[in-house]
């Protein structure tokens, strides 16, 4: 059972999560206004807010102080981040934002399925209110491929994609640290790992069959260290704190 | 792509209203982003989506105010005058 001040194996197991969902959030809400119509712009980007909101809430639970957050974010050295490769590096094609949000949110409930019996009871809330709306989300990202699956010339501008982005996947289900003792404590159900083959059937029902090789090939940095699209990411997060550091918003 | 018309219901017995309209290439699609353009803020409870093409619509003049027939323009207060008067005799009786 754990009790409110978190073990901090368990906090970095958090946050490896926490950060891939607010990575991932901002990467999409930077389509607001560019995306290739006006509808997918502001659809895409409110659900990159989302991913902020789920983010967030992860965030307060590890901080046990939600007004900390932002302090928390501005601040970190890129070396205490502990976000997956998937969501750091920089696809600015439209065709492999629509593949990481599909890949990502097809991951994405499978993951927070493994909190649905946590013992830290905030966990299960949580997880509750991001998989209704990572229902909608899949919805949206399915929808959208589905059809320009049936356009050749996007067809094969998406597989290519695919293939670029399927190995970067590989390393979101692997080496999460304190993953050991989220077990051991019931904070989750079991390795994150074990519900890949999962997501490997939702991408082959969907794209048909790929290289096997995909699926084995993983970018190994252990979340430790941070992907060369980090450092621009991470300027543009901080873009706006950065002109006045210690402006109370 | 296809021009939608999105209506929502807000909770209770409020009735469906119009909430603007939206391009999608398929119904599912059109479902999907009128979410998250029109009701990402929980402005409803429910939504329908409508096919443009779907829509019966009027020629121009077809619902115009036929001005000359005034009796169509009733607005009852003769009547609740009237009914008034009828009922006040009735009292005095």
């Amino acid at each position: 059972m754990i009790k409110s001040v978190l073990p901090s194996a368990i906090k970095e197991y958090l946050l490896a999560f926490a950060d891939d969902e607010h990575l991932m959030g901002q990467q999409h809400t930077e389509w607001i206004g560019i995306a290739p119509f006006l509808e997918e712009d502001m659809a895409f980007a409110s659900i990159g807010q989302d991913e902020l909101g789920h983010a967030s809430m992860l965030y307060a639970l590890i901080l046990e102080d939600s007004s900390e957050i932002d302090a928390f974010i501005f601040n970190r050295k890129p070396e205490e981040w502990r976000s997956c490769q998937l969501v750091e590096s920089n696809h600015r094609n439209w065709e492999e934002a629509l593949i990481r949000h599909w890949c990502y949110d097809m991951a994405e409930d499978l993951r927070w399925e493994l909190f649905r019996e946590s013992s830290l009871a905030e966990l299960v809330l949580i997880s509750e209110r991001a998989l209704k709306e990572e229902k909608y989300h899949r919805q949206h990202a399915d929808a959208l491929v589905e059809n320009l699956l049936t356009v050749p010339a996007s067809k094969s501008r998406l597989m290519k994609a695919l293939e670029e982005i399927v190995p970067e996947v590989v390393e979101l289900f692997s080496s999460i640290p304190g993953e050991t003792e989220a077990i051991s404590s019931g904070l989750v159900s079991g390795k994150y790992c074990d519900v890949f083959s999962t997501w490997r059937l939702r991408v082959e029902n969907r794209f048909g069959t790929l290289d096997p090789k995909l699926f084995t090939t993983s970018h190994h940095q252990s979340r430790i260290k941070r992907h060369s699209d980090f450092a621009p990411l991470y300027g543009r997060i901080r873009e706006v704190f950065l002109l006045d550091p210690k402006a109370v918003w | 792509m296809r021009i939608y018309e999105v209506f929502l219901k807000a909770d209770g017995k409020e009735e469906f209203r119009h909430a603007g309209s939206i391009e999608a290439p398929t119904d599912e699609l059109a479902l999907v982003l009128a979410r998250e353009n029109y009701a990402r803020r929980a402005e409803g409870t429910r939504m329908w989506v409508v096919d443009r093409k779907n829509i019966c619509v009027s020629e121009e003049g077809f619902i115009d105010a036929n001005l000359n027939k005034s009796h169509r323009h009733n607005d009852g207060e003769r009547v609740a005058k009237w009914r008034k008067s009828q009922r006040n005799k009735k009292s005095d009786d």
